[in-house]
């Protein structure tokens, strides 16, 4: 009896930590925008770029502004501390809550700030309204029926990498076709290198990388907006099918890395760098996120990924992707936070971002600095590219982007068919379609 | 007035931990039940009652299903692998040799590490190119186009992940069950096993007709103990696979997890936390009622 009350006890007290750990709290809401006018609780995803940006240009903000106190703090997995914060109505005044945040959970919740009016005021140089300084596509990626509710500050470029060095000791030329990258591999890999290395244990890079390049190549840009506006049948469209053999065929080849799929993205990375493999898709904090881990003498470029022969897409399309901030709407002076925003996004501090952390920025004017050499090829490629496009879906619809990461997981692995695969993707979007608690969104170029 | 005096004694004593528990535990298991038939983000206050959707939507979810199997296999197989490693290693530390002693001091270390620890250090042994294990299997990439692809990849491999993830646990848990069984063996008197050497029973017949019997109260709590560990098993998987790849590692609690945090449904996910009890309690009250008389038919 008594080991029955024992082993009772422990059953309850190991399924009771499980619940207790899910349970939270709500909480009274600040009044939308109240505080003393004065203090600013700034907090920010600590990535790549670190927060010494954003706590320098706090310091000089408030040696501009008398009486003003501006906090900025920050961590690597910001968002797991925001949720209590946002669910408790108890969020900062301006938040860049990092990768890992709901943003459209929380706009959907009323939990951000409208910021329509503001950027109709002026800028903080003065010259033109706010909303002017930003790159219109990217602000455009912020907004949710008719409102502004993101706003982006830096902005990545993604594509794929190779040393030039590399390429030039072996007298390689860079890859502009699917037909010359087949060509090119078996040489690289004579070469005792692996043609092309990848993120496996994050599939997104892939799906970035790979997968929606080349559907945009086969198929216009269309089919990638049918596919992310959830048109019915676009995710088995034959643009899908045809990209998906595209990566089987590389996979078939042996031209991927053995054993990319395990390798995390800091591992595929150095991979590269150490020039096991010739080849990675990645975006353009690349070089920020290796920089402490880089082998001596390891060089970086950018390419366009190979575009399908024959393909009616548009060689010239690039992919972006913005990190945005926002000001939640039960954080406190929503003027303040506005108006620090406003200073963070003055084009001579935007010019200091581009040059101090090496990334672009939304606001225009900003690249007219000396950029980092990394950066000078994927700005020649998005200055000159007539189509530019972002991966939204799998923020807007987060269970297909599960999915849609499985699927190209198990594709990689081998264990589905491309035609497997593009029927996943159609199930999963059919899912969220047929989910009515879920807002629609559209695409369009 | 003994009595009286007697009963206050022992409610003074017991009610700031009866008070804290039921604080810490049977509260938030309360709110939890409660969020459990609401549609919730889990990022602010608003809450929609839908009654027993989010239960309705988990029944009819293959993933949670598939999850509920993936802890099955770890309950099934980790946990008879931890009972037959745990009783064989306790059994054979009882002895006073060198080995015997240098066990006795070295298979607490896996239990004691940080399950952070535990997960980095499998991950490298199971690396797809520095990992032990691939260095002892791997082969040279084939060079002709059309070759079978060799991979190395074992976390990364839906075949091999779960398995791998399945050693990683028992290598873990399984000192703290030598520990249990060892002192059960301990506790075995004397007196009984001379008599059953001195009946002539040896070696493994002694350990199934004489041992075994007199561990099983000790069995039916490590099983518990198996039952929790493997159904609640979470930062072991999110660690070193997050569930993948293509959710063949995929667990109730990893899945919960996703539900919470990527999906933002609060409320899906507190119900997989309610099924999640369910299930534990289920199963220990299953394992504790077809366990409490011993082989020979004396209840534990």
């Amino acid at each position: 009896m008594k080991t029955n009350l024992l082993a009772l006890g422990l059953a309850l007290f190991g399924a009771g930590a499980i619940l207790g750990g899910c349970s939270g709290g709500s909480g009274n809401a600040t009044p939308a925008g109240g505080g003393n006018g004065k203090d600013l609780d700034v907090v920010s995803f600590q990535g790549g770029f670190g927060i010494d940006f954003f706590q320098q240009a706090a310091k000089e903000y408030e040696a501009k502004h008398a009486g003003t106190h501006i906090k900025v703090t920050g961590g690597p997995r910001v968002w797991e501390q925001l949720r209590p914060r946002f669910a408790s109505g108890n969020p900062p005044s301006l938040t860049w809550p990092g990768w890992g945040m709901d943003y459209w959970a929380l706009i959907y919740d009323n939990q951000v700030f409208a910021l329509n009016d503001a950027l109709k005021t002026p800028a903080y140089d003065g010259k033109g309204t706010w909303g002017d300084t930003f790159d219109p596509s990217l602000l455009k990626l912020g907004e949710y029926q008719g409102k502004q509710y993101e706003l982006p500050y830096h902005y990545n470029i993604m594509g794929w990498w190779f040393n030039p060095d590399v390429f030039a000791k072996h007298g390689w030329a860079v890859p502009k076709t699917f037909n010359e990258l087949l060509a090119l591999a078996p040489k690289i890999k004579a070469a005792g290198m692996a043609p092309i290395t990848y993120q496996g244990q994050y599939p997104d890079y892939t799906i970035k990388g790979f997968l929606f390049p080349w559907v945009i190549s086969v198929g216009g840009i269309k089919a990638a907006d049918d596919a992310q506006s959830l048109v019915p049948g676009a995710w088995k469209s034959d643009a899908f099918l045809q990209a998906a053999k595209m990566i089987k065929q590389l996979r078939d080849a042996g031209f991927f890395e053995d054993g990319a799929s395990g390798l995390s993205h800091t591992e595929s990375q150095t991979d590269f760098l150490q020039g096991k493999a010739a080849m990675i898709p990645c975006g353009t904090w690349l070089e920020s996120e290796m920089r402490k881990t880089m082998p001596a003498g390891a060089k970086m470029q950018f390419m366009m990924p190979p575009v399908a022969d024959g393909g009616k897409g548009d060689p010239s399309a690039i992919m972006i992707g913005i990190e945005p901030w926002i000001i939640p709407a039960g954080g406190s002076n929503h003027e303040l936070a506005i108006d620090f925003y406003k200073y963070m996004t003055s084009v001579d501090k935007a010019k200091q971002f581009v040059t101090e952390c090496g990334t672009l920025t939304a606001i225009k004017g900003s690249d007219q600095v000396k950029l980092p050499p990394v950066l000078e090829e994927p700005v020649k490629f998005y200055r000159a590219s007539k189509t530019v496009y972002s991966i939204q879906f799998d923020t807007w619809y987060s269970t297909l982007g599960t999915e849609s990461k499985n699927a190209m997981a198990a594709l990689l692995n081998g264990s589905v068919t491309p035609e497997e695969f593009v029927n996943r993707l159609e199930a999963a979007a059919e899912k969220v379609r047929q989910d009515k608690s879920k807002p629609a969104h559209t695409m369009t170029h | 007035m003994r009595n009286r005096g007697r009963t206050a004694f022992i409610i003074t004593y017991l009610a700031p931990a009866v008070f804290l528990y039921a604080l810490f535990v049977i509260w938030p298991v309360i709110q939890a039940v409660g969020f459990s038939f609401y549609k919730w983000s889990g990022l602010s206050s608003n809450k929609t009652f839908v009654g027993f959707d989010n239960f309705k939507s988990l029944f009819h979810d293959s993933v949670f299903w598939q999850a509920l199997l993936h802890n099955a296999e770890i309950f099934i197989i980790g946990g008879f692998a931890i009972l037959v490693i745990g009783i064989g290693i306790a059994h054979a530390m009882q002895g006073e040799g060198r080995f015997t002693k240098a066990l006795r001091s070295v298979y607490l270390f896996p239990n004691i590490m940080s399950l952070v620890v535990v997960a980095l250090l499998w991950q490298f042994i199971y690396h797809p190119r520095i990992g032990i294990i691939s260095s002892l299997l791997g082969k040279p990439a084939p060079s002709k186009p059309g070759a079978p692809v060799v991979e190395l990849s074992i976390l990364g491999n839906g075949d091999k992940a779960l398995p791998a993830v399945i050693i990683t646990f028992v290598w873990f848990a399984v000192g703290f069950y030598i520990m249990l069984f060892s002192a059960g063996i301990r506790q075995i008197p004397q007196e009984v096993a001379e008599a059953s050497k001195l009946d002539g029973a040896e070696g493994f017949f002694r350990f199934r007709k004489v041992t075994l019997p007199l561990l099983w109260s000790v069995g039916r709590i490590a099983v518990i103990y198996i039952v929790i560990n493997a159904l609640n098993v979470f930062a072991l998987v999110f660690l070193m696979t997050q569930g993948g790849p293509d959710r063949k590692t995929e667990v109730m609690l990893t899945y919960l997890y996703e539900q919470a945090f990527v999906n933002s449904d609060y409320g899906l996910a507190t119900a997989l936390a309610i099924a999640n009890f369910v299930v534990v309690m289920g199963v220990s009250g299953i394992i504790m009622r077809l366990t409490r008389k011993d082989p020979s038919g004396v209840p534990a």
